[in-house]
């Protein structure tokens, strides 16, 4: 790739424009300003001094997983460290504007700049992903495996990486005990079980009675809807509920 | 592998690099008077000094000298209606000294500030100014609704 | 399912279209925590105690009015929200008011509260507020018209733009395959407005003002990715510099 172009995606920034293939030439001259310096550099902590005090700053949206796609690893760890000095930047003047009880002018860039993170790394575990399952045919992500634990609930447990194997660790022996049968455990797991289908029952006569609730305000109602809506409820039991009548002579 | 889960170091093995570091650092305005060469920052507690000052010369090209750090205690306060305690998250700080020949200020971020009743004689006008302008568009047809121009 | 996504479920995608907020920013700005268990081993890790129930009004939920609306511990009263298959009125539409003193008049969706079935008509069902009188500042205020939500389902119709009359409307697709609503009695198609793709940051996609920081569309569609065999880190070793020909050590998972 020709110095050239690193250079231009050195200066990529965290916001992408909406615009297709039309060049602006008052933005390029405006980014060649702005990240150019190599020296002695606190000043990147802090926002363009234009924006300083202002009521809100406009930005694009964030960059998308698509976008990121396109892109080599060598783009996506200069893109990295653009998007960590731009979060900096934002904590700093969020910061500070709240030391100063000011407004911090559209804080949804931080949301932005983060979100832009996350793709950011996703991408990159999906290419990792990639290359172990060709290679090894393993994900090599972090294995795990759903295991029931002392209490008799499951879990899903997230594995970690040894020195000594499992027979020799006395400690990770001592700290995870996974379930074997226990009277007390079977009693707790059959009040635990009850609770959750007291809750879910809860949850069904809840839903029954708004839908009573909903016949009884908006009788013209669009009825597949609220069968879209409440699947679990029946609708015609509910119609035919002493709560849903009216007070009125038939 | 998750980028975020590194493995474990042995002697012998490969050097464990980071390559996407999700660091924080935020430059602080400090609450007591330092000497002119010493940034202070507030930054993830996982940082050690040696993070600091990597993070600092690499990312930033900025020249260390010294670091430390502190962790400072997160406030507790009390819910004001139910009265139990809340306390935030403690927070690590780092003092920088920079070379004795450099010196940084914290910049004047929100260089006026504007007194309360200024700020309410500028809503004032705005409202006023706004009610007047929607009285003059409205001048010639009393009572049409807003669409009536579209 | 998350709490945090069972907020932005409620609002509606159509409500927040025109703030161009992203999600995360709302759910962050209209949470009011409680209690969040502190970092370290807990009995139970991550607890948050939050609010749940929030009164959803004419208040935007990631302004600070919202706040306000919705203070801690309130519990706000039980709206019975009529189940809608699909939301057929967006920013922009010509619409008849069916109901109250301006019952009859045509007007334009200026904004969607999709989380109450609501819509407000630019200029029309208005009521009318005193607003910033003050006897400390001798000041009487100013009378202004503020518009009132109508709900959808039976104060409003939209119009049909043959005849400009109002109709029920019908969800079909076209030849091209195309979704559109169709109007029922002339089977006209009620094309979607342009201000529906309206935001606070541009009028549409295609006159947006690139801003200093953005990235522009040339750079982003470029493609620099050449695919090879290896990983992230090895690719950027490789391009660093970096050799690195010490083997890992046995080490076991479990």
């Amino acid at each position: 790739m020709s110095s050239n172009k690193i250079l231009n995606l050195c200066k990529l920034l965290n916001n992408v424009s909406l615009r297709k293939n039309e060049p602006i030439v008052s933005c390029i001259f405006s980014r060649n300003i702005s990240t150019t310096t190599r020296k002695f550099d606190l000043m990147e902590f802090f926002d363009d001094q234009k924006n300083w005090g202002a009521n809100d700053v406009k930005v694009g949206r964030a960059w998308k997983k698509d976008e990121m796609r396109l892109k080599s690893n060598v783009d996506l760890h200069k893109l990295w460290y653009v998007l960590l000095k731009e979060r900096n930047m934002l904590l700093t003047m969020e910061q500070e504007a709240n030391e100063q009880v000011q407004l911090f002018p559209s804080p949804e860039r931080l949301d932005k700049v983060e979100e832009s993170m996350e793709n950011l790394e996703a991408v990159i575990r999906e290419r990792n992903k990639a290359y172990h399952e060709l290679e090894t045919g393993e994900t090599g992500e972090r294995p795990g495996k759903h295991v029931t634990s002392r209490l008799g609930l499951r879990y899903y447990y997230k594995m970690s990486e040894h020195v000594v194997p499992k027979h020799m660790n006395t400690k990770w022996q001592q700290k995870y005990q996974f379930y074997k049968y226990d009277r007390d455990v079977e009693a707790f797991l059959l009040k635990y079980n009850e609770k959750l289908y007291l809750t879910k029952k809860r949850k069904q006569r809840r839903d029954f009675n708004h839908v009573i609730g909903l016949l009884k305000r908006f009788p013209g109602m669009d009825m597949e809807a609220l069968k879209q809506q409440y699947p679990d409820v029946d609708i015609e039991k509910a119609k035919h509920s002493r709560k849903c009548r009216g007070h009125f002579e038939p | 592998m998750s980028t975020r889960w590194y493995p474990i170091y042995q002697k012998g093995g490969p050097q464990l690099r980071v390559f996407l570091p999700n660091f924080w650092m935020k430059l602080i305005k400090p609450p007591h008077e330092q000497p002119p060469n010493i940034v202070q920052f507030a930054c993830s507690m996982e940082m050690t000094k040696y993070d600091i000052k990597n993070y600092l010369e690499k990312i930033y090209n900025v020249d260390v000298v010294h670091v430390r750090t502190r962790i400072g205690l997160g406030k507790t306060k009390r819910d004001p209606g139910l009265g139990y305690v809340v306390k935030a998250d403690d927070t690590k700080y780092a003092y920088v000294t920079l070379p004795k020949d450099q010196e940084f200020k914290f910049p004047d971020l929100f260089p006026k500030v504007s007194t309360v009743e200024e700020d309410y004689e500028k809503t004032i006008k705005q409202t006023k100014d706004g009610f007047k302008d929607y009285l003059d568009k409205n001048k010639e047809r009393p009572g049409m609704p807003g669409w009536f121009t579209v | 399912m998350r709490i945090s996504n069972i907020f932005l479920s409620r609002i509606g995608k159509w409500s927040k279209r025109y703030s161009n907020l992203p999600d995360r920013y709302i759910q962050r700005a209209m949470e009011q925590v409680y209690w969040r268990n502190p970092k370290g081993i807990q009995y139970k890790p991550n607890a948050v105690v939050q609010k749940k129930k929030f009164n959803f009004g004419v208040q935007r939920p990631w302004s600070g009015q919202f706040k306000n609306e919705n203070g801690p511990r309130d519990v706000p009263a039980k709206v019975f929200l009529e189940p809608i298959k699909e939301w057929s009125f967006f920013r922009g539409d010509r619409v008849e008011i069916l109901v109250g003193k301006d019952k009859g008049k045509q007007g334009f969706v200026k904004q969607i509260f999709e989380e109450r079935n609501w819509v407000i008509v630019e200029g029309l069902n208005c009521e009318l507020k005193q607003i910033g009188q003050s006897k400390q500042r001798q000041f009487d205020g100013v009378w202004i018209q503020e518009e009132q939500p109508l709900l959808v389902t039976n104060e409003i119709a939209l119009v049909d733009p043959s005849d400009l009359t109002s109709t029920s409307i019908e969800w079909r697709f076209t030849e091209e395959g195309e979704r559109v609503r169709v109007s029922t009695r002339t089977g006209r198609i009620i094309p979607m407005p342009a201000s529906n793709d309206e935001t606070v940051d541009y009028k549409s996609k295609a006159v947006y003002k690139e801003q200093p920081k953005d990235t522009t569309s040339d750079a982003v569609t470029e493609v620099t990715y050449e695919p090879k065999l290896c990983t992230f880190e090895m690719d950027i070793m490789d391009k660093m510099g970096i050799k690195e020909d010490r083997i890992p050590l046995k080490t076991y998972w479990y």
